[in-house]
């Protein structure tokens, strides 16, 4: 038998004295903790409810992700990437491959772009109503997180009509995809589009004019737009202190420059502009997505066909020697890239989430880094924090839009 | 009766034709690379370009005054921090044995440079906080993975990893995929049986 | 349901009131809201509108570990995290159930690294295993309905044996499953 009755060592607050009258309190939050949206951790110092000093501790979730792909081949790392933010994973795909791709020379037919396309906004979606649900059940509005998650599920049957996944997808491959579009998957994204507009009103009914929430973010968490670029951060966070930087319109890929979109921005960089930056994103993936779908060729090649670097086609390998030898060479030994290095970013619902590559001409990366967004992000909470009241603290945790999985890798 | 192959759709001569992102792909015409060696002559090494993206190799000791230059210059002014990580040479080379790299991006003209410098086992790098504050963390998370110290960091202490880990640094190549030890909890010495994995990297 | 006629104590009154209890347990779990990594993320998902595991089941979740009597270990389970999971468990209230949902929580899943505890049952016992990456909210469905069989079963044999015999019972079923997941990888090189 088990002696299941070994304690554990204990993690508590401390009161330190510093004068007879002044005294201040080190308050442990998390790693459980239902607002640190995950394993964060949070020491922070308080004098009354007022925060003097914070100290985000992660790395509850450190994986070893990047590690991995140093030991796997190009292609067997894809479903590992669904798994570092696991709420947006075609993504954090969508980096992965386009990076490798880069690396190979290689390039994804128009259709598959487009799909490519589709489902990365999609994802964003996805990302922005787990976003929004959470943050506000964080601040108090318990009922917006029903509506979301009830819509995010029509996402989520996207998602699993198209690749068979709910939540860690891997339905990018390098090259493009090798299986077929389901043929009603354009009416299903079709009828979300013209559903969704509408979901997002009801959000905004809820919150946008609604004097409480009004209260717990306007003039909170203030971030000035040099102080954001000096904490290097992206995404949401810097744009709602009115920096425009959004990847997809400073240095597009895949074929954003043939769509049209806006970049909402934001004025004074608290919590509430934040929120506004992201519910105007919402309605600029709906607006990409349907102008994807316009564009779209209904059919054509969904993979690169290049000699060395992608999985053969299916009826190929089973018609072709030349082709079945490929597939067997790719299958078994994977591919070699040329040697280099590359980054490549892509513009992900948190920020710029680049993938850094260096090859040694091997069939492994020999190196692999991620650059996440919400790792970077998430050092403005300090800054952010400093003078903000205890009851803040959750709303600035909420507001950053942090993953753990991705935070830590 | 074998099927026609597939053409490729998008024929362009290069792909990734990204010549916009990273600037000139000739290191001579590049503005960063110019005025870095006339400004730096002694510590600027070599500038390369693979895809179209530029990279400037400098001496370790002049990283921080190379990138508050390429900050503060207004022809160049990259201002955005992307990353900061390192590589473990330890297969591709002699000596130094790591590569500190430096991802930059310059907002007002769109544009990237990717700037490295060498350290060996034991040498420090000047570290990035008094420029970017964004360059507090990734150099944490560089000490903690690689062992690579930062010279002037306010805080270098472990970030990923818990801060009693004494196993050493797990992205250095020399260090196995899992690990030295096994977690033991107490009261739980013998736990399932286990089988010996047989995944292993390829040596250099 | 037939319970209250296999136990065999004399006073009735307490008996039925024992049987109250322990249908009172099973219909009522309240969970520790706890998430970890991907699998928290599913474990909402069917705590939420369109799966609604909480209403349907009486369960409900709360964020203290001492209002909690099921501990769903919903994620990767790192080294760093390992002794707050156990300090967590060794804080619920007796008597408290463990359900291990997702691979990585199980086996260690994908994650066969130096920074992740290959499976949640070195550090806490665990009674229900639930396998997928991340499972489907349905899968966690049947976890719980098998958890809850668990608990009958456990009542019945308290009342009837006594606790010793329950808890030994609890502990070879335990084993069992944990037996059925077969052998993992090592974790240390």
């Amino acid at each position: 038998m088990i002696d299941f009755s070994q304690p554990t060592p204990v993690i508590l607050s401390e009161v330190r004295q510093l004068t007879p009258t002044r005294r201040e309190l080190v308050l442990n939050m998390g790693p459980q903790h239902p607002s640190t949206h995950g394993v964060l951790r949070v020491r922070l110092t308080l004098e009354g409810e007022t925060v003097i000093a914070c100290d985000p501790v992660i790395g509850y979730l450190h994986r070893g992700v990047e590690k991995l792909g140093e030991s796997h081949r190009y292609a067997q790392f894809v479903p590992w990437t669904d798994r570092t933010d696991y709420v947006a994973a075609p993504s954090n795909n969508l980096g992965y491959v386009l990076a490798v791709e880069k690396l190979c020379g290689i390039q994804a037919p128009e259709r598959a772009q487009y799909w490519r396309m589709i489902m990365a906004e999609l994802a964003r979606l996805a990302s922005h109503l787990v976003w929004l649900g959470t943050h506000a059940l964080d601040i108090g509005a318990l009922s917006v997180s029903l509506y979301t998650f009830r819509d995010r599920e029509l996402i989520l049957d996207i998602f699993e009509k198209f690749c068979g996944a709910r939540l860690t997808t891997n339905m990018m491959e390098i090259g493009g995809f090798s299986r077929e579009i389901p043929p009603d998957l354009p009416e299903m994204v079709r009828e979300f589009c013209r559903y969704f507009p509408k979901a997002i009103r009801q959000y905004e009914d809820l919150l946008t004019e609604n004097p409480i929430w009004l209260a717990r973010t306007k003039g909170v968490g203030i971030i000035e737009p040099d102080v954001a670029i000096n904490y290097g951060l992206t995404g949401a966070c810097l744009r709602g202190s009115g920096v425009n930087y959004d990847v997809r319109k400073a240095m597009p890929y895949l074929l954003y420059d043939r769509v049209e979109f806006d970049v909402p921005l934001g004025t004074h960089g608290d919590v509430y502009d934040r929120y506004l930056v992201r519910i105007e994103e919402m309605r600029q993936s709906i607006r990409i997505i349907e102008q994807c779908l316009e564009q779209v060729p209904t059919d054509g090649p969904l993979m690169a066909y290049e000699s060395q670097y992608v999985i053969p086609p299916h009826k190929n390998v089973m018609t072709t020697a030349e082709d079945m030898q490929r597939h067997f060479i790719w299958v078994i030994k994977g591919f070699s890239p040329p040697k280099g290095e590359v980054y490549h970013a892509v513009e992900h619902s948190k920020g710029e989430l680049g993938y850094y590559i260096v090859s040694d001409g091997s069939p492994i990366p020999y190196r692999l880094r991620i650059r996440s967004p919400d790792f970077v992000n998430l050092q403005s909470l300090p800054y952010m924090a400093q003078g903000a009241m205890l009851a803040d603290i959750v709303a600035l945790i909420g507001t950053i839009d942090i993953v753990l999985g991705s935070v830590d890798r | 009766m074998s099927e026609p192959r597939p053409v490729p759709a998008l024929t362009a001569t290069s792909p990734w034709d990204t010549t916009g992102y990273w600037g000139p792909t000739d290191p001579e015409q590049h503005p960063a690379v110019r005025l870095v060696r006339e400004r730096f002559p002694d510590a600027f090494r070599e500038a390369t370009v693979f895809r179209d993206e530029m990279t400037i190799r400098v001496d370790r000791r002049a990283l921080r005054d190379v990138v508050e230059f390429l900050r503060t210059h207004p022809e160049l002014r990259y201002n955005h921090l992307t990353d900061i990580t390192a590589v473990d040479m330890l297969y591709l080379r002699e000596r130094p044995r790591f590569d500190v790299v430096v991802q930059l991006y310059s907002i007002p003209r769109r544009q990237r440079l990717r700037v490295k410098c060498g350290v060996d086992d034991g040498e420090t790098v000047p570290s990035l906080v008094p420029i970017f504050a964004g360059a507090n963390w990734l150099e944490r998370e560089c000490y903690d993975m690689f062992g690579i110290v930062f010279e002037g960091h306010p805080d270098l202490r472990r970030i990923l990893l818990p801060e009693d880990w004494d196993e050493g640094h797990p992205l250095r190549k020399d260090y196995p995929l899992r690990g030295y030890r096994d977690y033991v909890q107490p009261g739980f010495e013998s736990p399932a049986p286990r089988i010996r994995g047989t995944l292993r990297r390829p040596g250099p | 349901m037939g319970m209250s006629t296999v136990q065999s104590h004399p006073n009735i009154i307490t008996t039925t009131a024992d049987w109250v209890f322990s249908w009172a347990r099973r219909s009522s779990l309240w969970w520790l809201q706890f998430g970890l990594a991907c699998c928290a993320i599913e474990m909402i998902s069917s705590a939420m509108p369109r799966f609604d595991l909480a209403e349907r089941f009486g369960m409900l979740y709360r964020a203290s570990p001492r209002q909690a009597d099921l501990m769903i270990v919903a994620g990767t389970v790192t080294k760093k995290m390992a002794p707050v999971v156990r300090q967590l468990y060794d804080q619920m209230a007796d008597p408290k159930w463990v359900i291990s949902m997702g691979s990585c929580a199980n086996v260690g899943g994908p994650f066969d690294t130096y920074a992740v505890v290959q499976g949640v049952d070195q550090v806490i016992p665990v009674d229900i295993y639930v396998p997928g990456c991340p499972p489907v909210p349905e899968a966690l469905y049947y976890g719980v309905l098998e958890l809850q069989n668990r608990i009958i079963r456990y009542e019945r044999l308290k009342q009837r044996y006594g606790l010793e015999a329950a808890e030994a019972d609890r502990q070879e079923q335990r084993e069992a499953a944990r037996a059925a997941l077969g052998p993992r990888s090592s974790g240390a090189r």
